[in-house]
């Protein structure tokens, strides 16, 4: 465990250090915070329905799976690749509990960029005192980042373009054809993701129409992590480092 | 980790390990113990492959590695034992020289970490760079982090695959020494390196690999004595190369000798004897020598001539 910890510890080092950082948080502030901005000054609808638009329409279909599987793929594949990860293989450690540190690791730098710039965001915009929107972005946030990590650390071990491939799945499956079939999205982590919101907000919230009840997404969504984990660990158990 | 006097530290039965149709290693078979082995061998014979099946970074597709007479898969704290500097630039530039060498000792477990890495960088000579960036540094400074992090836990067992490379003399020279030390405490090392010179002032025992097979193990000066014995090719440009031929086929070391117009091939077994006849003919024939080189002295081409002997 201490020692799956230190992997954790420095995996998340890697991911945070250097021009990464600043360039993630860049490209997810500039547009998360400038329209928040830009609303706190005009003011002319309700700030609810303002921050709720822009976690649907910018958050959930783009910053969440861009941000996490930039880290995910950028966590262990990358490693892999560049034989770095011979530093970690070659030690007392079993393979899987390496992948579960460097998941927690990309999962941990994903929600480190994101959480804070979403209060920040709500706070700007005039919906923080709605705690129950608050609450249900920054869990869905979560679970998102969970079941994107988990399945971009598992592609980065199967495919050399990972990243690129996790984009075109985002933006084909999750964009378009969920858009005109909207049954595709009991396989779209977006659609567990808003499931997510939709419950936390179901009491004293916005309304938030989705196609699966909150139940079924969280299952769903654990099934996919956990899937993909699993994956994951075979594969890694299994290869060969060149 | 106990075991026997006389138990081998590695055992490597008919290993083999191919990639879809290209063979890298063939039914490779050896046993190391305590003291420094040579992993001798030209580029792309296959000693990486090897190093890192023994190392459990590779499965191998034919046959058994054991460690300590277990196998390593699905056994990560036989890690415990094993102290590995891999090939190529496999670091992380942002880290300093003591940061990497202390990442190494927490990820062993160890109760002192920041003790024991202080102790590996000083065992290496990098005192000095210890808080310096490993982006910074030269190759052969990399290379003695590389060492430092593999030694950190004073593994049993130490698999280093070209370490040299980089290193300056001076470095090679404190390089030699620790590893002959380590050798001389009982710790199994296996040192890998394309270069015959390399081999010879760290290892007695070596390991020939060429095309993926073993070619020659053993004590390294009758291994080499076995080399010595292979005729070499000399090429002679001269405008009297048809005289000196018949002067130098007489030569009891000489195999064959070929002509054409001014340019001589003579296979001989003794260099040095070819080299002290070849200028008193040619004067006593009144030649002029143009050019005089041998066309085989490449490692390679030894260790092609060793696996014909076998």
């Amino acid at each position: 465990m201490r020692r799956a910890w230190v992997v954790c510890r420095h995996a998340l080092g890697q991911l945070l250090a250097g021009r990464r950082l600043v360039v993630t948080v860049l490209l997810s502030a500039i547009p998360l915070l400038a329209p928040a901005l830009l609303f706190s000054f005009q003011g002319d609808s309700d700030p609810v329905d303002f921050s709720l638009g822009l976690f649907r329409n910018l958050v959930l279909p783009f910053l969440l799976p861009v941000v996490s599987l930039a880290f995910a793929t950028a966590a262990l594949g990358s490693e892999v690749r560049d034989g770095t990860a011979t530093n970690l293989l070659l030690k007392p450690i079993s393979r899987a509990a390496i992948l579960a540190a460097e998941f927690a690791a990309a999962a941990a730098a994903t929600l480190v960029v994101l959480l804070p710039l979403l209060v920040v965001s709500q706070a700007i915009a005039g919906s923080f005192d709605a705690t129950s929107l608050l609450l249900g972005t920054l869990a869905a946030t979560t679970v998102g980042a969970l079941a994107y990590c988990a399945l971009g650390v598992a592609l980065s071990l199967f495919i050399g373009r990972a990243l690129a491939v996790g984009l075109v799945y985002v933006v084909l499956w999750e964009g378009a054809l969920v858009s005109v079939a909207p049954s595709a999205s009991s396989l779209a982590v977006r659609g567990y993701a808003e499931g997510v919101l939709a419950a936390i907000t179901a009491h004293d919230g916005p309304t938030v129409a989705t196609r699966l009840g909150p139940l079924s997404s969280t299952v769903l969504a654990a099934v996919v992590t956990l899937l993909a984990l699993a994956l994951a660990s075979r594969r890694l158990a299994r290869m060969d480092i060149r | 980790m106990s075991q026997t006097a006389t138990a081998p530290v590695v055992e490597l039965r008919h290993f083999s390990k191919w990639y879809g149709d290209v063979v890298a290693v063939a039914d490779l078979s050896f046993e190391l113990r305590p003291g420094v082995t040579g992993l001798l061998g030209p580029n792309g014979a296959g000693k990486t492959t090897t190093l890192k099946a023994i190392t459990g970074l590779l499965q191998p597709s034919q046959g058994e590695v054991l460690l300590f007479g277990r196998p390593l898969a699905g056994d990560p704290m036989l890690y415990r034992a094993i102290g590995v500097v891999p090939d190529g630039d496999r670091l992380y530039p942002r880290l300093t020289v003591r940061s990497y060498a202390r990442l190494h000792a927490d990820l062993q477990g160890l109760e002192q970490p920041a003790t024991a890495a202080d102790q590996a960088i000083a065992q290496v000579g990098m005192e000095a760079l210890a808080g310096r960036r490993l982006g910074g540094l030269s190759k052969g400074e990399r290379q003695r982090a590389k060492v430092a992090g593999a030694i950190v836990h004073q593994p049993s067992l130490l698999i280093l695959d070209e370490p040299m490379t980089g290193m300056d003399p001076g470095q090679r020279a404190r390089f030699i020494e620790l590893v002959r030390a380590l050798g001389q405490a009982g710790v199994t090392v296996l040192v890998s390196s394309h270069i015959l010179g390399e081999v010879e002032r760290l290892a007695s025992q070596i390991l020939v690999l060429v095309s993926g097979r073993l070619a020659a193990s053993g004590d390294f000066h009758a291994i080499r004595d076995l080399m010595a014995d292979q005729p070499r090719t000399v090429v002679v440009q001269a405008d009297g190369a048809r005289e000196l031929a018949a002067g130098l086929i007489a030569m009891p070391t000489t195999v064959a000798v070929e002509v054409d117009g001014d340019r001589m091939q003579a296979r001989t077994r003794s260099v040095q004897a070819f080299a002290t006849e070849l200028p008193r003919l040619a004067r006593a024939q009144g030649v002029s020598l143009r050019e005089v080189r041998t066309t085989d002295e490449s490692l390679e081409q030894v260790f092609r001539y060793l696996v014909g002997r076998r």
